[in-house]
Order: C-alpha cells, then structure tokens, then sequence
C-alpha cells in the first residue's frame, strides 16, 4: 500500500511539491484518474508556511499537505458511486461518475477536495496514480530535490512510520506520515552588561507545567535554546556562576524569543 | 496511459550566453508540454561509465545526486512559453513614424499597432542605413547583455551586434558586475582573481564539511540565488552540515530563504554597514591579539595601515564594537563574542553573488574587508575559505570548481551567435562602450568629444583587474558619435539597473530617435520601443546547449524543438537573419549554415567527438562526463597560496594579499571612496545613509535582493508563483503588489496593517507595493524583492508594479567604478488609499488585469478594425 512521507528536517520550502502538482495536472487531462485542474485555486498539495519566533530568533516552518488517502476515507463513504480505493491505497474521485457532486467537497475533514467550478467536478491529489501505473513516481515526488518529500510501499517505511506523525484523525487511518514536525521553540540571550559580553555556558533549565524538565548551556553567542516543544506554560530558570540567578514563567502559544537577560552579578 | 508522446532535454536556466545549467526532461503530448522533470543520470549511461562521486567528513556521506536537482523555475517554465503576455507579431509605436514625427516623449505612454515581419525588417533596415549615414555605426547602442534565457545557436543576447559589427560597429552597453561589483571592484585588487574577483573555490564542497565549524553565510541565500543558474545541490548540502554540526550564521538584514531553514543565528546587519562590523571584528583581534600574525606577515602586504586605521590612530576613532553597534545595529557583544569565536575556529563564508553587503553604496569595502578577515585568520587553511555557490566551473578552471570535477569542461561556443566583446582581435570595445550603470548619464549629458563623460575599466565580468586603471570616454574620442538608436534584447535596464526612472528618461530624450526591442514577452522596457520583436521561447527552437554547472555532473546535449512558436514568434537568431536579409548581409551574417549545421560546429568544437561520435550523441540524447579521478586531490580553495604564497603568488601585483594597494594609492591618490586600504564610509557623495540629513525625510533603508519567485526582471507573470504568499500581496482592489517586508515594531508604529498597499518613496519617485508584517525583516529597515514588472501609474515618476530599482540611486557605488547600487538606499513608506489613486489615475488603474498574470498585453496594442 503506497504512501507519502514528508522529512520536515530536510524541507527547504522550495514548493516544488505545490507547484509540481500544477505542472503535472493544471491544464491537463489524465483521465480517467483526474481531470483538469484549474490554473490557479487548487492545492491538490498545499504548502503552508508558518513563522517561528521574533526577530532575529525567527525560523520557518514549511509542511505540504495533501489527500491523506485515508484507510476509512469519509469521502468514500460519502459517494461509494464516485470514490474508489485502488489496489495500490491511492483513493480516486472518478470525475466522470462524480460529475455536479459539490457535496463531496465537505466530506472531507482535511479541505483537501477542491471544487471545479468550470468542470463541475469536485477534485484532489490522486498520488499521481496515471504516473505510478507507468512505474514513476507522484511529480512531487519525483522533483523534491532534498528528500524530504518520499512516496513508495508502507513496508519500506516502516520503520520511519513508527516515529512519524500524521495530520488528522489516526481513526481514519490516514496515509501521508510527517517526521520531525519542529513544533515550538523558547530562545533568550543571557549578557553582562558590565562589561556588555555574552555569557557563555549558564546553566538554563525550563520546567513544563507537568514537570519535565530540559536543561541547556549558552552558547558562543549567549544564546539558549529549547526546541520541539508543546504549548503550555513553562518555568525557565538561568543560573551562570558568579551572577544573580533569574526565574520566569513563561506561557507559550507560539515560539518565542524570550529575549535578552542582563545578569547583575553576585 | 500515455503520459506524453515525446520526451525532450532542455536546460532551463537563465544564465543568459551559452553557459546553460537546470537540464531538464521536457514531456509533450498532443503538441503540448505536458509536464518538466528532472533528467535522471542513467537514462542512456551506466553509473559506472560516469562514476559518481562521494564526499566524505566525519563519519557521514554526501553523494552526487542521481537525477538533475533542478529547482521550481525549470518545471514552472512552461507557462513562459504560453504567457498571455506573448507579443504576438511585430509592433510599431502608433505616434511613431519614422518618415515624419518620432514622438519620443510618449514613449512608455503610446500604444502599438500590428506590421508584419516584412514591414518590421524594411523599417529596420532602412533606420541602420540612415543612422549610419547620419551619425556614424557607433551611434547605434547595443543592448544584448543578460538576464534571459540560456541559448547558443538562438542566443538570447547580442545576436544583433554581429550583424551590427559587419557593418563598421556600434557602441556596445558594457555589463556592470551587478551581481558581484564589491568583490570585482574591490577584493579583486586584494586577493586577485580576474574573472570575478570572488575568491578560489576549488574542492570547497569537500573541505567545509571536513574542516568547518562554523559558515558564516554573509549576505547570501542559497535557496534563491542558485535557482536561476544551477539548481538546489547547494541546499541539501547544507542540510548536510547542519547534520554534520557545523553552525551556519547568517548575516543580512532579512532572514533569507536559506536562513529561514538552515540558520543556526540569525545576526541581522544595517544594509550598506556590513564594513563597520567587519572592522570592529577586526579590532577584537588586534586588540586581543587574537589574530593569525605569521600568516599576515608572510602572505599579506600593508596590514600596519589597516591596523593603523582600525585602532583609531588614524581618524581618532578606533573602530570597537561599540562603535560598529551604532552603525551596523549588531549589538557588540554579539560582535565580540562572534569575533572570539571565529578566532578559535575554523570559519568560512559563504556566498551567492547579490545581496545588500556588495551591491550597495560604497560596496568595494565590504569586498575587501571580507578578505582582510580572512586573511586575519589564515586563508587558505583547512576550513577557512570563502565559498561561493553559483557560477561553478567557469572557464573549465578547477579553482572554480567547489564540487567533485568532471574530466571535461567543454562549451559549444563554436555554435554561439552571440557576440564574443571579449576578443579584441575581433571587435576591440574598448573605445566603442558605454558602461551599463552610466547609459542614461552619457544620453541625458549630451556630452561631445571635447566635452565627454570619462569612467575608469570597461568593467566587463572576465576583464582584467588592471583594466580598472584605464579612463574611457564617450563620445569616442576620435568621431564623436553620439547615441541615437537604440537595438535591445536585454529589456530590463528599467526594472534590474541602478535608477529605472532616469533611464526612462534618457529614453524619451529627443536624441533617442529610434528604440527597437526583440523580446519574448511585453514588459519592462518593452513599454519604451518603437519597434517590437516577438521572439521564441527555447521550446520553440532546436538548439544545442552544455551543462558544466549543475555541480554533478557535465553534460552536452541537443534540444529539439518541443512545440511549434507561439504567433508569428522567431528566435532571437532568426530575427536578426530577418534584419540581415534586408540588408543583404544573411550570407555573410550566417556563414551559409543552418542549425543543424551549427549543431555540428558546436559538436565539432567542444572536442567531445574525442569521446562520443556526433550519431551516438544525437541517439542518446545527451553526453554526459564522468567524475574526474583524483578529484579529491586537488586544491582546496586557497590552500595552495596558504602553504607557500612564492610558488602559488596570487594575481596581485606583489603575488600576496594586498591589504594596501600600491596600485589604487597611485592611480586614485584623492579617492577616499576606494582608497588603498578599506576603510568605513557612511556617506558623502552618496547620500544613501540613516546618518544623513536625507534620512529624516526618508528613514528606511531598503534592501532588495535577486527575487525569489523571479530570475531578475523573468517570470513575474507565473500564476502559480503568484499564489504564494511571499509572491505578491493581493491588495483591496484585487492587484496582486510586490512586498513589502515591514518589522511589526515599524508596522505598530506606522499604522500599517499585513495587506494594506503602501507606497515607497524617495526623490527619484514611487512605487507601490503590498505590506508583508514579517519578523523577516530587522527594525528600521525594509525589503522589497527587485524586478518586479513594470506597470507605469505616471511614466518615470510612479510605479504600480513595484519595480524599486525605478527609485534607486543613478550614481555609480563608488566614483572610479562603474558598479551600482540596487539595494540598502534612503525611502519612506507611506500606507495609500488605491481606490482614491484610481480615481487620480483612472488610465493606469483601469488597465485591464488579473492577479494571476499581472497586467494583459491587450492593454498596449490597438487592436485592428
């Protein structure tokens, strides 16, 4: 059973997957997989960008999305007449027999079906199955230069599928697995305004609400760093020998620069 | 199911000349392209013949990539090809007659009207003969210099100046570095290097990975520059490095797109104050005598000067962090503590051409303390080198070539019909040029032969260092000639070159009697011909082109045509055989070849039939080269220089790194713009700083670097591209502007909100553009992409599109140059009501348009009765 595994380590943000998609579908007929996609308006696989952090801790977040081809595709259930399941996993809206269906666009928790307003067709990623039947790969597949984008058997995933996420509903069963998503980060600067230098090596540690506890030490630049974290609230401690220790709580929604901490010495 | 009917190589880049890169598989079906993908390696080879390459460092691999990594550009291109923005056939200014009144004060205002091919050529015929007569063959300005795409025998530029040069000359337009200029104008005269002046990179993809710390990507951003010229090897090796522990800085006033993903620190920097920083470095060494002496001693000449300088016996103003903080807005304990780092670790910078540090006023400093830092910590050493990641393999020279070698770097230059400005033996340019950056200054200046306008150095990439001392004039010293024709196939001048207004108006001067442009597309300078020439895309035309770039491997091939051209389209070779004929010059002007038979020349030339026979190449339909063996043994970057400066001296004059220049303190003694060592300089004849006076009406420094939905001025009109958020901000009124990068701190304060339309403005004009609150941008400062489509509201005065080289400085970066300055200069911005501007302006904002392509051609013809 195909499915898609996306490295979020190795994203470069190119859009390559988006804009492939574009090239390989907008315009042209593949039928009986898909039809057309309009120019513009559909995202069969749409990357959305995220920003991390305030200047200058700041960093982006790019994940693509796109049909989950889900085990228990609620668009199937929806038009058994019109949605099939190929052998392969790949799920097909047939835009003969789903022809004037608008409905379909709303069984699909993800927005992933897009309406064709021109065809009258509701529409989606089809995992590019016209071009795996000929033994290629998915056309964003086959330009993600970095790797991060892979398309092949479960079997020769697994052992990444163990450790990878998955956007949506696990009941649905959704094929298209996410790894090292970078969640949320806490950054400072810690410095000594007499005589204005960083401090190198302070001892930063950040308690959860549930507490866990991460430590770190400053680095070349003062700077410390927590990533890969959840929402929550948060203690942040920062010891460094010979200054006045600093506690603070910190409620996290979104990565955040702390900011800078003068330390006032002992 | 069939999933194409053809399959066809092409390289897609936009290296503009022959030097092609972004090899591609274009797939057609039906008589149409159906889809672009990356050429895998082996598709008519076997690994083994070819013989792919590893590096290895500490443990890990990176290997070539098994198929071309070619970037978003290649496999959007198509739509180029099909672009509702087509010139259909060709065009003549309606108010343009050239038997009677020449209007050349509504150029960019007046509409077009359809000729045929047959009328177009006669007219253009008929203005040569007439212009020669009148004035002399160097009055015709030849504009064929860059920006388009890579073709040989159909040659994207300068096709017109050998016809041209049959017939007694013309005045060439002599490129700037305008991607490099404080490294051509300035490093060069430091550490050599007479191509570019950017350093020597051999083996540099090797030598980071094994012997880095730390890369300090200065002003640079691989995941955008590389897309035009040489794909994305550079991204996933950079993702290697992050692997691999090594910190990757980045210094520039925007987290960049590479910054955005492989930044361990951003450290944002004022445009145009990188030299403060690099100075107060500098000072933390010295002063803390964490410097490699020996090393400058042996290898460098005039450091005292610089130390003498930078201590602040000088000037009285030693150059410490603190000092450079209030310049540069680094705070200095960040400049201290980077300085301390890098004096214990082994430190390269990265670079990819562009970028506020050496495209900015003064940029000949940042140039060359780049490499007294350099120098300061032992170039050359392992680990400590300045790489650069486009423009691999020039001239097949190893020291260009950062990546694993292939065994041949051959080029179909035989086949190119181009014009080669660099053989004097042919056509000497030197008394018949006029740099780039200073056209509009040499036509508005009326300047004669008693009077003329003098510059130092053609100031061609490729010339050498010393040319930099030579003075040229226009008018050519002995005739006089004066500019008063115009033939382009680079129509961007506007929209990538240093003061897009000043240049629309030199256009309109009563001088300019004739403009003619062929172009694929109607934009930009378009707007400001009388005459208009469709030409093809590359799809369109059968051609053969090399691939030395891509960082791989080197490959050679034959493209066939893939679809029929678009309207009454021909290549740029071809339209200019269309003029040749008019001017019974076809013969003389093709060598009696066809393509075909100058497929053969170029195949004949590359001396590549010493490993394929000509009816093997055209079967398989590519050559490709294998790994060079020994590859690995070759230098790294400046290692040679570092363990012995007498056996391998450097292109300066005394064979070391001149820190003083003996040769700039003889030839400029009163410059303090480039003086013999590097110095900071914040203002004086250019006025672009926030210290002054102009700053207080125009607080904002705008950075603008090489685009990254665009190559330059191309493409601005890819639906697809436009849909992206950092594409353009589709404003109330449904235009899609160019963004404008706004720090919510200056957002707050100004009132302006993510999606209000805002106005950029200086002196020289406006332009508008869409706000992007980004925490992309550093407080104080703003950014805008340039080469955004022209889309005049008042000719040479305000822009719609967003085209800000409109309103950037005319004045060369530094007064014994030629290079300009695009990006870091004063603006305001102000937030505009565009429902109240198209009620000011009902003409430019009732202009027929869609977000998704921008403003339709239709807007430009009348159309027939």
């Amino acid at each position: 059973m195909k499915v898609f595994v996306f490295d979020a380590a190795k994203c470069n943000g190119c859009y390559g997957c988006q804009l492939a998609c574009k090239d390989e579908h907008a315009g042209n007929d593949w039928s009986p997989i898909a039809a057309p996609q309009p120019d513009t308006g559909h995202f069969w696989c749409k990357m959305v960008e995220k920003t991390h952090g305030q200047t200058p801790k700041v960093r982006i977040e790019y994940t693509p999305h796109f049909c989950n081809h889900c085990d228990n595709a609620p668009c199937i259930e929806a038009a058994p007449e019109a949605v099939y399941r190929r052998e392969d996993g790949l799920i097909i809206i047939d835009p003969e027999a789903a022809k004037g269906n608008r409905a379909l666009v709303d069984s699909c928790p993800y927005g992933a079906i897009y309406w064709n307003d021109e065809l009258e067709l509701p529409q989606k990623c089809t995992g590019c199955a016209h071009l795996v039947d000929e033994g290629m790969l998915p056309h964003c597949v086959d330009v993600c230069t970095t790797g991060a984008l892979r398309f092949g058997e479960e079997e020769e995933f697994a052992r990444e599928i163990a450790e990878a996420e998955v956007m949506g509903d696990p009941k649905l069963g959704p094929r298209v697995y996410y790894l090292n998503r970078p969640k949320l980060f806490i950054s400072g600067e810690v410095w000594d305004p007499v005589p204005n230098d960083i401090i190198e090596n302070a001892t930063v540690t950040l308690t959860s609400s549930t507490g866990a506890v991460m430590s770190t030490q400053t680095d070349f630049l003062g700077d410390f760093w927590f990533r890969r974290l959840e929402p929550g609230r948060y203690t942040l401690d920062i010891k460094a020998e010979g200054y006045k220790p600093v506690t603070q709580t910190v409620e996290l929604e979104d990565s955040l620069n702390v900011g800078d901490y003068p330390l006032e010495k002992l | 199911m069939k999933v194409s009917d053809n399959s066809y190589i092409k390289g897609l880049t936009m290296g503009g000349f022959g030097m092609g890169a972004l090899t591609s598989v274009v797939d057609v079906k039906d008589g149409k392209i159906v889809r672009t993908r990356p050429l895998p390696f082996d598709t008519a080879y076997s690994p083994d013949y070819y013989k792919p390459w590893t590096i290895k460092a500490r443990g890990s691999e990176f290997k070539a990539a098994t198929k071309t990594d070619i970037p978003p550009f290649a496999y959007i291109y198509k739509k180029r090809a099909y672009s509702r923005n087509r010139i259909p056939y060709p065009m003549k200014r309606i108010d343009w007659d050239p038997n009677g009144e020449r209007h050349p004060e509504t150029r960019g205002i007046s509409k077009y009207e359809r000729i045929s091919w047959d009328e177009a050529t006669d007219i253009i015929a008929s203005e040569i003969k007439r212009v020669h007569e009148e004035y002399g063959p160097m009055s015709i300005l030849a504009q064929g210099d860059g920006h388009g795409e890579t073709k040989v025998i159909h040659a994207s530029h300068s096709c017109q100046m050998g016809l041209l040069a049959l017939m007694g000359g013309f005045t060439l337009q002599a490129r700037n570095p305008d991607s490099w200029e404080g490294w051509y104008w300035g490093a060069k005269h430091v550490w050599g290097g007479d191509s570019h002046g950017q350093g020597i990179i051999g083996n540099l993809l090797m030598d980071i990975p094994q012997n880095s710390d730390m890369l300090l990507h200065w002003g640079c951003d691989v995941e955008t520059t590389t897309w035009g010229w040489l794909g994305q090897i550079n991204s996933r090796w950079c993702f290697w490095l992050t692997e691999l522990g090594i910190k990757q800085i980045f210094i520039s006033p925007d987290l960049n797109y590479s910054g955005a993903v492989h930044c361990d620190r951003w450290i944002p920097v004022r445009p145009n104050t990188d030299s403060a920083l690099q100075l107060a470095i500098a000072y933390v060494w010295i002063t803390e005598n964490s410097y490699d002496k020996e090393y400058v001693d042996s290898h460098c000449v005039g450091f005292d000067w610089e130390e003498y300088y930078i201590t602040g016996r000088e000037d009285g103003v030693p150059k410490t962090p603190e000092w450079a903080e209030e310049i540069c807005g680094v705070p200095a304990r960040t400049i201290r503590a980077l300085a301390r780092y890098w004096a214990k670790h082994n430190v390269s910078i990265g670079h990819c051409n562009g970028g506020s540090l050496i495209r900015s006023t003064y940029s000949t400093e940042p140039g060359r303390l780049e490499v007294l830092l350099m120098a300061m910590q032992g170039l050359g050493k392992p680990g400590r080198n300045v790489m650069k990641f486009i423009e691999w393999g020039l001239y097949g020279d190893p020291n260009m070539c950062p990546n694993p070698r292939s065994e041949m770097y051959m080029t179909p230059a035989a086949a190119y019909q181009g014009f080669n400005w660099n053989k004097p033996e042919i056509y000497d340019i030197r008394w018949r040029h006029i740099p780039k950056t200073r056209v509009p200054d040499a036509i508005l200046g009326h300047y004669t032969k008693e009077n003329p306008l003098t510059w130092m150095g053609v100031g061609i990439a490729g010339w050498p260092r010393v040319d930099q001392f030579n003075e040229y004039q226009y008018p050519n010293f002995m005739t006089g000639e004066q500019i008063h024709m115009i033939w382009s196939d680079c129509p961007c001048w506007t929209t990538c070159w240093n003061g897009g207004n000043k240049f629309i108006e030199a256009l309109r001067d009563n001088s300019i009697e004739f403009v003619l442009v062929q172009h694929p597309w109607m934009e930009n300078d378009c707007l400001l011909a009388d005459i208009i020439l469709p030409i093809s895309t590359k799809f369109e035309t059968k051609d053969i082109a090399v691939d030395c770039q891509n960082g791989n491997y080197n490959m050679m091939y034959i493209e066939p045509q893939c679809i029929e051209p678009r309207g009454e389209a021909k290549s740029d070779w071809e339209a200019v055989c269309e003029v040749a004929k008019k001017l019974g010059l076809y013969e003389e002007y093709t060598k009696g070849n066809s393509v075909d038979d100058w497929i053969k020349v170029g195949f004949d030339g590359s001396g590549i039939g010493e490993r394929i026979s000509f009816e093997e190449f055209k079967e398989k339909g590519y050559f490709i080269v294998p790994t060079q063996d020994g590859w690995k043994d070759g230098p790294r970057g400046f290692e040679a220089f570092c363990k012995d400066p007498d056996a391998a001296p450097l292109e300066t004059p005394t064979g070391k790194i001149e820190i003083y220049s003996q040769a700039i303190a003889e030839a400029f003694p009163d410059d303090d713009e480039r003086p013999p060592y590097p110095k900071y300089k914040a203002y004086g004849r250019l006025k672009e700083s926030l210290f002054h006076p102009r700053a207080q009406e125009y607080p904002f420094l705008l950075v603008s670097n090489h685009p990254r939905w665009r190559v330059h001025a191309n493409m601005d009109d890819i639906s697809w591209f436009r849909e992206i958020e950092t594409c353009k901000v589709i404003g109330p009124d449904g235009y899609a502007y160019e963004p404008i990068w706004v720090n919510p701190v200056d957002a707050e304060r100004l009132g302006l909100q993510h999606g209000d339309v805002a106005k950029l403005y200086n002196e020289r004009g406006a332009v508008l553009g869409g706000v992007y609150v980004t925490e992309r941008i550093m407080p104080g400062i703003l950014y805008q992409d340039h080469g955004a489509r022209l889309d005049p509201i008042v000719n040479g005065e305000f822009d719609r599109g967003g085209a800000n080289n409109l309103i950037a400085p005319n004045e060369v970066a530094s007064i014994n140059t030629s290079a300009e300055v695009t990006s870091g200069f004063l603006v305001n911005i102000e937030k505009v009501d565009v429902f109240q501007l198209a009620e000011q302006y009902p003409e430019a904002f009732s202009r027929t348009y869609s977000a998704d392509e921008g403003v339709d051609i239709g807007n430009w013809i009348v159309e027939e009765a």
